[in-house]
């Protein structure tokens, strides 16, 4: 992890007091705090950086072992020895050989934060408080995200996950929405004392790679159909999400042309049936048009259309 | 509800060190729900997410009751507001 100034992330300067380093996180704290920026990933690691901050500078020996060793601070009582056994052995008193710069610096403010907040109350510390006192708890809900096609969904399909290290295997039932989140019941944590398992809420994100925009089990799609066609009707071939359909098109059918096919959509979710594709007619004008069909065209122009 | 989805409110207040007041207080804000069976209190399991951020706010941010009533009600909204928003998004996708 790279340098971490802390007095940069509080807005403070080096002789700040107390009671500055105080005013400061809270005033931060309360802009970032999770609980209050709900989904924003940023804020979150902003909030437990805040916390790294507020827990070195507020703590005087933290803070004097900061400032004097910067981004090894926690390796200071290392080069204290160093230091000294240099010195016993008669070697210079600097730190050169130690390699310090190399060293990465990692908070452990974890009793901070709502994760092991809540191990505290579920996790391995409650777990021997929780024999002490006879409670029974159900176990962590876990959180997870899963990527899929839309190509993927169009029919139930068994996947197999890894979750803290378990194989989950589940069905994800076909038409299953881009944002949606599923609960599997009792594959979260372990319960506390005979307690139940939690759950594990699996979030969808749907990526789609088709050439259709999908709005629940409906679909929706361009045709192009060229002008002679869509003045005196024709058949064009259309694409749905299994195949090609064709399809009849309308004498003197008009650009912007919506046209449903029922049953063509994406699968209902946990639903028997599928939704409708729908098709707009994209009426295209010829941009080049030989010498032969310029006269045809003038002489419709001349007949009044 | 099932019995073991509920947790007594007393082993609540020892394991979170809270008086019994804030679980009342909260409950009575209505931003958790408190289930009485034969005279004993209990927390619903889904209402120990609610339960624990309004204990982060409270202790992090010193924030009082008021306020906690006041950022339940605006984080409720902010939620429906992201579902709308996403909601949106994807019917927008349509015409783009």
């Amino acid at each position: 992890m790279e340098f971490i100034d802390y007095y940069k992330l509080l807005e403070l300067d080096k002789s700040a007091s107390q009671a500055d380093i105080k005013k400061a996180y809270r005033k931060l704290a309360r802009k970032y705090h999770p609980d209050l920026n709900p989904n924003d990933k940023d804020a979150q690691a902003r909030f437990q950086q805040l916390n790294e901050a507020n827990e070195v500078l507020s703590d005087p020996e933290k803070r004097k072992k900061y400032d004097q060793y910067g981004k090894d601070w926690q390796h200071a009582d290392q080069f204290e020895q160093a230091r000294k056994q240099q010195a016993a052995s008669g070697g210079g008193a600097g730190f050169g050989g130690f390699g310090g710069g190399q060293q990465s610096y990692s908070g452990n403010f974890d009793e901070d934060t709502f994760s092991d907040f809540f191990e505290q109350m579920f996790g391995g510390r409650a777990r021997a408080e929780g024999a002490r006192r006879g409670g029974h708890f159900k176990g962590q809900d876990f959180n997870a995200e899963l990527q899929l096609r839309l190509s993927d969904i169009y029919e139930s399909q068994k996947q197999t996950l890894t979750v803290n290290g378990k194989n989950i295997r589940l069905t994800i039932p076909a038409g299953v929405e881009d944002g949606q989140t599923i609960k599997i019941k009792g594959h979260g944590g372990p319960g506390i004392q005979g307690g139940p398992k939690g759950d594990l809420f699996i979030t969808f994100k749907i990526l789609n790679d088709s050439s259709f925009k999908r709005e629940k089990e409906n679909l929706y799609s361009e045709k192009e159909v060229n002008l002679t066609t869509a003045v005196l009707g024709g058949e064009i071939e259309v694409d749905t999400f299994t195949g090609k359909v064709r399809l009849k098109v309308k004498p003197g059918t008009q650009n912007g042309t919506k046209v449903k096919l029922k049953g063509k959509g994406f699968p209902k979710y946990k639903k028997d049936g599928f939704g409708d594709l729908f098709v707009t007619y994209k009426v295209s004008l010829p941009e080049k048009l030989t010498a032969e069909q310029k006269e045809l065209f003038e002489k419709l122009q001349k007949s009044g259309l | 509800m099932k019995r073991e989805d509920l947790i007594p409110a007393e082993e609540i207040c020892i394991r979170y060190k809270v008086e019994r007041q804030f679980v009342h207080s909260l409950s009575e804000s209505g931003i958790i729900k408190v289930v009485i069976i034969e005279k004993t209190e209990y927390i619903p399991h889904d209402s120990l997410t609610n339960f624990e951020k309004m204990i982060r706010l409270s202790r992090d941010l010193e924030i009082n009751l008021e306020g906690l009533e006041a950022i339940h009600h605006l984080l409720r909204q902010i939620e429906k507001l992201q579902k709308d928003n996403r909601r949106l998004k994807n019917r927008l996708s349509l015409y783009e």
